[in-house]
């Protein structure tokens, strides 16, 4: 029997089993963010809209559009704004309609 | 009887029809218009040992006549619309087209004269994957979406964490 | 393989005597690059004054560009001597500059980029290629200066093989999960004739798009100039920033730059490791490589968040900073995977049989063409810009990361593609005990602010595929009026037809792209 055989045998499958199963490597993927709204003000909002470098984030008056597909989770709108931005977790994003991937946030944190 | 109703049917039964064939087998032609070249390294992991897309009964084909599905990367170069378009044409039909990366969905790039800034200004794109780079996990999610095998989540999602949750 | 020692210092100085002779003038103040040593020549003794450089032991073109200050465009040429870089300035009225005929082929890609986009020549009057833009580009495409009066040729090199060579174009659309490339691929049948690229169909303006933007902002663009070079580009744009502020980062936050570009260096030999089993057809240890990157590249996302690293360099310092006891547990088992790979393939005989004599380039090939990283190294040149007295840029007292810790620069005789592989292999041990050390001296997640006003700079930082380069012009409002990225590709592409055409069969192509493992985006940027 080859070598190469028997060391693969010894090593076991490295295989992931998702999408039938979760994978633990998942957890060290970079994610978009998710806002707080109740934590968002529009002050807030437009500095994280002046930092993001591609067009993810814009604001419509009291609202924070968040395109998910723009972003590159490049992490400068929570570090501009930590109070108001959590991680999403998420990073099963594919969908068929682009326009689903635009997200309206509540800007209810108050401010000018 | 009502025409549009029909339609619809109809167009829900053939849905269902490729998406239970491209479910069994589906051949994946990749093309890249312009990536930074990291797409394409989280694409060809797609075939290694730790994500090994053959078990899902994926697999990658050099021949555009032979494959089901374009994986599409980069902004769309404008020098790059002739290739990109025979490349697609090539495809024999019933075809589904994968913009992949944020690039590719127009998050990187805008519209000038370099580029398009996005897939879906030249080609019709049927799913959007999200990713700067995509993962290999978040590629099998969304060639899995593509096949109908799983459901999409996104639209459901609302990325506002008020509360103690994340971005359900 | 060999470890070599840096040579002394004390050649700039020398230099900038013998240029001062040819009527040249060393700035040091507002106008200088800061980073290297700037010395502005005149167009009538540029040929001299390149001449006397060229002939100086130890002195390499590293790059040239040209910029739009005012209305006549500045020629920079940009020379690595023993210690560092030596720059030199010239405005060019009119449309042409003198023949620099020893810098010829080092530099032929640089002249005929500068043709098209800033329409200034060189005085030979040989014809130029149509390289960087698409073809078919009207007046008002963006540009960085001015339309060239005649439109570049399409010049391929002639043929005389008694007309039975035929030329086979080949992609930009290739084989799967490659990035988009052309080759024009002259052949009898089998034997390589000449190889010719183009990569215009990648050309995404990334200069054109950095002016106007903050060191900042900028580095977003820069980091995916050539995506799988991020650390080692970002690093030498935030470092020509600095430079140009007088800013250094925090010495923690520079030995985490350092960890990043090992882990960057780490990852890209292996996944060359898999494309070598590719081309050879090992399926087998093509899995093993696979396997090992992939554990590599889940190192980066455990260490640093990002699984190619993006993110990390900020200018002033880092952003992230990695958990020392986890990276350094990680690492060892990611690269005991890759070592168990790479001992396999070296005693499997079908692997090295190929690699061994495929792809030569000699030293005299590699010196002449000013190819740097492991395409370089491989061939017997000590090229590598971390070696003592080269080591990355930092006003930092201590020197930057590199002085502390000695880089022992792998080189190897025979230029072929197993020496190649034999330097990546060395490369990768190092790496990992460079990380070693800096996790030991403590790294940390720090940024200097950046000062306001303007300035020029230089940056530079040892990619996985050689030396990249970064120059930048601010203005007094902090942002960039012209920014120069060089990512490694940029220099050893050119070097590719040379190291088919020696006695290649054309199956041996893929096998030697793996090698020089560079990408079609860090040229075409």
């Amino acid at each position: 029997m080859p070598l190469w055989f028997v060391r693969g045998l010894r090593r076991g499958v490295v295989t992931t089993r998702y999408p039938a199963r979760p994978d633990d490597s998942a957890a060290w993927l970079p994610r978009p963010p998710a806002f707080r709204s109740w934590q968002l003000t529009r002050e807030a909002a437009d500095r994280m809209v002046a930092v993001c470098p591609g067009p993810a984030l814009s604001r419509r008056d009291d609202t924070l559009v968040f395109d998910v597909g723009a972003c590159t989770a490049c992490g400068r709108c929570a570090e501009a704004a930590p109070d108001a931005v959590a991680p999403s977790g998420e990073f099963e994003l594919a969908t068929t309609s682009r326009s689903a991937l635009i997200k309206d946030i509540p800007i209810r944190g108050g401010g000018r | 009887m009502n025409p549009s109703q029909d339609e619809a049917e109809v167009a829900r039964r053939l849905r269902d029809t490729i998406a239970g064939q491209f479910g069994r087998s589906l051949h994946i032609r990749t093309l890249d218009t312009g990536s930074c070249a990291v797409c394409e390294q989280e694409i060809r992991l797609l075939a290694a040992p730790h994500y090994d897309l053959h078990r899902l009964g994926f697999f990658f084909t050099p021949a555009p006549r032979h494959a089901d599905l374009l994986l599409v990367t980069g902004p769309m170069i404008r020098a790059f619309d002739v290739a990109a378009r025979k490349t697609y044409e090539a495809m024999p039909g019933p075809k589904v087209v994968v913009a992949t990366g944020a690039c590719a969905l127009g998050g990187v790039y805008p519209k000038d004269p370099f580029v398009h800034g996005n897939v879906g200004a030249l080609l019709p794109v049927d799913v959007w994957i999200p990713g700067c780079p995509p993962s290999p996990l978040a590629l099998l999610y969304g060639l899995s979406v593509a096949v109908g095998r799983l459901a999409e989540k996104a639209p459901g999602l609302t990325f506002i964490a008020d509360g103690d949750g994340g971005g359900a | 393989m060999t470890a070599v020692e840096p040579q002394a210092a004390g050649t700039s100085e020398r230099l900038v005597r013998q240029l001062a002779d040819l009527g040249g003038l060393e700035v040091a103040d507002g106008g200088a690059t800061r980073g290297a040593v700037t010395v502005l020549m005149l167009p009538e003794t540029l040929e001299e004054a390149t001449h006397a450089i060229a002939g100086t032991a130890g002195a390499r073109l590293a790059d040239m560009f040209a910029d739009n200050g005012g209305d006549a465009p500045t020629l920079r040429l940009v020379w690595a001597v023993e210690e560092g870089y030596l720059l030199t300035e010239t405005e060019i009225e009119g449309d042409q500059y003198p023949a620099l005929s020893d810098i010829a082929p080092a530099a032929f890609v640089e002249e005929c980029e500068i043709h098209e986009q800033f329409g200034i020549r060189p005085a030979t009057g040989k014809p130029l290629n149509r390289l960087m833009l698409p073809p078919h580009t009207g007046a008002d495409f963006p540009r960085l200066g001015h339309r060239p009066a005649q439109p570049p040729e399409e010049v391929h090199a002639p043929h005389t093989v008694g007309g039975q060579a035929f030329e086979f174009p080949f992609g930009p659309v290739r084989q799967v999960g490659v990035e988009s490339l052309y080759y024009g691929l002259v052949t009898r049948g089998e034997e390589v004739v000449d190889v010719y690229m183009f990569t215009w169909h990648k050309h995404r303006g990334v200069e054109w798009r950095l002016r106007g933007t903050t060191p900042r902002e900028g580095l977003f663009f820069a980091e995916r100039a050539e995506g799988l070079s991020a650390v080692a580009v970002g690093w030498a744009f935030a470092a020509a920033a600095e430079a140009a502020l007088g800013v250094a980062p925090p010495p923690a936050a520079d030995r985490t730059r350092a960890v990043a570009l090992e882990l960057e260096r780490l990852y890209n030999h292996a996944a060359a490791m898999a494309a070598l089993c590719q081309a050879t057809g090992l399926t087998v240890g093509q899995s093993a490589a696979e396997i090992a990157l992939e554990r590599l590249l889940r190192v980066n996302a455990a260490a640093f968040g990002h699984r190619n690293l993006f993110g990390v360099i900020q200018p002033g310092g880092a952003s992230r900073a990695p958990d020392a006891t986890v990276l350094r547990r990680d690492l060892a088992a990611a690269y005991g995977e890759l070592r168990r790979a790479a001992d396999a393939l070296l005693a499997t005989n079908s692997f090295v049989d190929r690699l061994e004599a495929c792809g030569v380039l000699t030293a005299e090939q590699a010196r002449r063409l000013g190819l740097v990283g492991p395409v370089a190294r491989a061939t017997g040149l000590a090229v590598d810009t971390r070696l003592n007295g080269r080591r990355p840029p930092s006003g930092s007292a201590d020197g930057g990361p590199y002085a502390g810790y000695p880089v022992t620069a792998i080189t190897a005789d025979g230029g072929d593609v197993f020496a190649r592989f034999q330097v990546m292999l060395g490369e990768a041990a190092e790496s990992v005990r460079l990380i070693g050390e800096f996790l030991d001296a403590g790294t940390a997640a720090e940024c200097s602010p950046l000062p306001g006003g303007g300035g020029n700079g230089l940056g530079w930082a040892e990619s996985s595929r050689g030396e990249v380069l970064a120059w930048i012009a601010l203005d007094e409002d902090g942002r960039i009026t012209r920014a120069r990225l060089r990512p490694g590709s940029v220099r050893n592409w050119r070097g590719f037809d040379d190291a088919c055409r020696s006695q290649n069969v054309f199956t041996d192509i893929p096998i030697i792209e793996a090698s020089f493992w560079l990408t079609a985006a860090g040229l075409a940027r």
